[in-house]
């Protein structure tokens, strides 16, 4: 029995002994000595503390005396020395058998081997603390690093190298090899990966499979070749390379274990293989992501400093509107020209702070037509700002359908306060050049009026002393006297036919005569005059007819007509607030060979009994005009055979126009009711000459 | 003495051909009018005029030319002008090449008289 008993003890799987109660074994079964090659006498006592590893001894004694001391049941895990040398992880359980007054007669143990489960919790915790280092973005050398270190603790003895495919130089580098002699990575770094197959590593990126060279000395792949001269040289017999590859399939680059023994991985070897590719794979695509996003950060970061800095520059500031939402976003330098605090939402309300308070109302129809009609938009206006200072601004926006084809504006706005500053002293001092070229001409008629006039006047007054004389004398030469009143009558009448004869001074300049086209000079006209209209807020509609027969004349002069017409109905038109400032401009052609041009506002209107008198020289209804503007235009509508007029409407406004002969058709006879007056000449030569 | 109470108007302007020898003859002297200097040079009064009343601007020959002219023939007719120009430099010219006085129309007629007056004492 006690033998069978023994028997059955030796031959278990486990490890079993017994101890007395001071602790010392006095029995191991013969798992033990088959297990660790130590025998039971040297075992026995304290002996077997030498098949411990030299980590655990430590901790493993002083709970084997705080067991003994309690004299309760334990367990604990330790690492224990296998025959041939490797360590294997066990658990040891411990149990006291005491008798009836409790005093412990005897300790048993069992040792069970877990050291599989151990391994496995192993790799388990370093692929936990690999991932979180992943995931919490450490650096790749350091993840990589650790990932080395990972597999050189969990299977001892080797060597680990991770391989980085460089996309830009399709060239390698290693990315962690800490336990290799630099060396042998040295001589690898830089390498094609497209080229030579110079190494495994080079053949498992380029087939995209893991490469086993179990024996570097005798395999005939690399057999005499650099690599091979390398790896002998750095003492490695042996390497089993794997392409770490992206989730694409691409090849990253390579985790290699070399050995100083030949041979090949185990199962649970490329099983670790394939959890550390794997991770890496995860880091390396990780790291490249980061890399790209930062860059297209950058990328973008730089380019809206660049915008801001160019928003800066040109004072201009770019807007969204979103026109159901009512929801503006702006640019810094909006909020720079507005002055407003760039952390304050913009809003119509916070606009209309800065609107300058004489184009409020017509800032809000903007609006209005703008959020009814979604057309693109170009229009200068004024801000006030608190200190009462003006800022003009130039803005232009595109309409455009944003997401759920609802409206948006897209726009610049531009501070052109400086160039408006300077525009308007340009025109200051044009204007005023203007009206000393008017004082100037009229000075250099003075001479001429003057001695127009004093030569009747001076008949006047010498027939108005021969008078006088003649009634003095005694007795008075009644006859004589009214002879000279009668003369002094007529030279009277003299001195205001010089002033009639006067006009015919403005009439002295040649003039040119062409054929051309009355709607494109008009159209030029108001494209030279835009920005005075716009600045008016003058809104033109040109009705130009089409197929517009040639007219003949002198462009420029006529063309000094329609803009007269076009500026003095943007002037008629300053005071109009209730309703838009309409300037309506209309050619066509009239009966008898005539080409029209009108000019409407919807203005003050002038009162239809001085309708003769607005033609007149130096009349104006204007407070600061001279009055010069519509004679001159009826002067030179004179020499062009035309007719200049006027036309009060019933309702507010007034149209001015005027009709001048249109191009004769060459060969066609004159009709017999045509004016005589009419032009003789469709082209050259100069009419008009008084 | 009766040259000397001649007194000659030349002047392209017809209200001052009608109107100054009315008066002239009211201050009792004699008048008679010309409407241009080359009328008045082929006009046998040249050699008998006391007094010449000479308007500066006429179309053709001017009353400076006709002052040059007078003077180039030596005849020492004293000269007033009258101009309706309010130009400065043509009276200083005249009255430097020897005219008794320059009158700016319109002009009073005691200005008239006074000047007459002096140029018949010249002659």
């Amino acid at each position: 029995m006690q033998d069978e008993f023994r028997e059955a003890i030796d031959t278990i799987p486990v490890i079993v002994w017994s101890a007395l109660p001071d602790g010392s074994v006095d029995f191991l079964n013969r798992r033990w000595c088959d297990y660790t090659g130590i025998s039971v006498d040297r075992a026995s006592g304290s002996g077997w503390l030498s098949a411990l590893h030299p980590g655990d001894r430590p901790h493993v004694t002083a709970l084997w005396r705080s067991l003994l001391a309690s004299r309760e049941a334990g367990e604990l895990e330790a690492r224990l020395q296998r025959a041939d040398g490797t360590f294997r992880w066990f658990a040891i359980h411990v149990v006291p058998v005491c008798d009836e007054s409790g005093r412990v007669v005897k300790w048993y143990g069992q040792n069970t081997d877990i050291d599989d489960r151990k391994r496995t919790e192993t790799l388990l915790a370093g692929e936990k603390r690999l991932l979180e280092m992943v995931a919490l973005g450490a650096e790749l050398p350091s993840v990589l690093d650790a990932l080395c270190s990972f597999v050189d603790e969990a299977s001892s003895g080797c060597h680990c190298s991770i391989l980085l495919v460089e996309s830009q130089s399709a060239t390698v580098r290693h990315a962690a090899a800490s336990s290799l002699p630099p060396d042998f990575t040295g001589a690898i770094d830089g390498r094609s990966v497209s080229v030579p197959y110079w190494g495994p590593c080079a053949v498992a990126i380029a087939h995209r499979t893991p490469v086993i060279v179990d024996d570097i000395g005798h395999d005939t792949r690399w057999a005499g070749s650099e690599w091979c001269q390398l790896a002998l040289g750095a003492g490695l017999r042996s390497c089993w390379t794997t392409p770490i590859l992206s989730q694409a399939g691409d090849p990253l680059g390579t985790f290699a274990i070399y050995h100083h023994q030949a041979g090949s991985p185990t199962p649970l070897q490329m099983d670790l293989i394939e959890q550390v590719t794997h991770i890496a794979s995860i880091a390396v695509e990780r790291e490249r992501d980061v890399t790209r996003r930062r860059h297209v950060e950058n990328d973008l970061r730089r380019s809206e400093a660049l915008l801001a800095e160019a928003q800066r520059l040109s004072a201009t500031g770019s807007f969204v509107w979103r026109v159901p939402q009512g929801e503006i976003v702006w640019s810094e330098q909006v909020y720079r020209i507005y002055e407003i605090d760039p952390a304050l939402p913009v809003t119509f309300e916070l606009v209309g702070t800065r609107i300058h308070p004489d184009e409020a109302a017509w800032f809000q129809e903007l609006l209005g037509r703008a959020s009814a009609e979604g057309r693109d938009l170009e229009f200068e206006h004024r801000l006030q700002m608190p200190d009462q200072s003006v800022k003009y601004l130039h803005v232009v926006a595109h309409a455009a359908r944003g997401a759920g084809d609802q409206l948006e504006y897209i726009g610049a706005v531009q501070d052109v306060t400086e160039r408006r500053r300077s525009e308007d002293a340009l025109s200051k001092l044009r204007s005023e050049l203007t009206h000393i070229a008017r004082v100037t001409t009229l000075g250099a008629l003075t001479a001429s009026i003057a001695h127009e006039v004093n030569q009747p006047l001076s008949g006047i007054i010498t027939n108005a002393s021969t008078s006088l004389l003649m009634l003095d004398n005694d007795p008075p030469n009644i006859a004589g006297a009214l002879e000279s009143a009668e003369r002094t009558i007529r030279d009277a009448n003299r001195a205001s036919q010089v002033l009639a004869r006067l006009r015919t001074l403005f009439r002295k300049t040649a003039t040119l005569s062409e054929p051309f086209d009355l709607n494109e000079a008009a159209r030029e006209v108001l494209a030279l005059s835009e920005r005075e209209l716009q600045r008016a807020r003058v809104v033109v509609r040109a009705e130009l007819a089409a197929d517009l027969p040639a007219v003949v004349g002198d462009r420029v002069q006529l063309q000094q007509v329609v803009l007269n017409l076009v500026l003095n109905a943007a002037e008629a038109m300053g005071l109009v607030e209730d309703r838009p400032r309409l300037l309506v401009i209309q050619t066509g052609q009239e009966d008898g060979d005539r080409i029209r041009l009108t000019v409407r506002d919807c203005g003050a209107g002038f009162d239809p009994r001085l309708a003769n008198r607005i033609f007149e020289t130096f009349y104006t209804t204007k407070p600061d005009g001279m009055g010069v503007g519509l004679s001159i235009s009826r002067s030179i509508i004179d020499r062009h055979q035309g007719r200049l007029w006027a036309e009060h409407h019933d309702g507010p406004g007034a149209t001015f126009g005027f009709s001048i002969p249109r191009l004769p058709v060459l060969g066609r006879a004159r009709k017999p009711d045509d004016p005589p007056n009419a032009p003789r000449s469709p082209v050259g030569g100069a009419i008009g000459e008084a | 003495m009766t040259n000397r109470s001649l007194v000659v108007v030349v002047d392209d302007d017809e209200s001052v051909r009608e109107s100054l020898p009315h008066l002239l003859r009211e201050f009792g002297f004699v008048a008679h009018a010309f409407s241009s200097a080359e009328e008045f040079l082929a006009s046998e009064l040249l050699g008998r005029t006391g007094c010449l009343i000479l308007d500066v601007a006429m179309p053709g020959m001017t009353g400076p030319d006709l002052q040059d002219e007078l003077s180039r023939r030596r005849y020492a007719i004293p000269i007033v002008f009258i101009t309706a120009h309010e130009d400065e430099a043509v009276p200083r010219r005249v009255l430097d090449a020897g005219a008794v006085e320059c009158l700016f129309k319109p002009f009073s007629g005691r200005a008239l008289r006074e000047a007459v007056n002096t140029a018949l004492r010249a002659g």
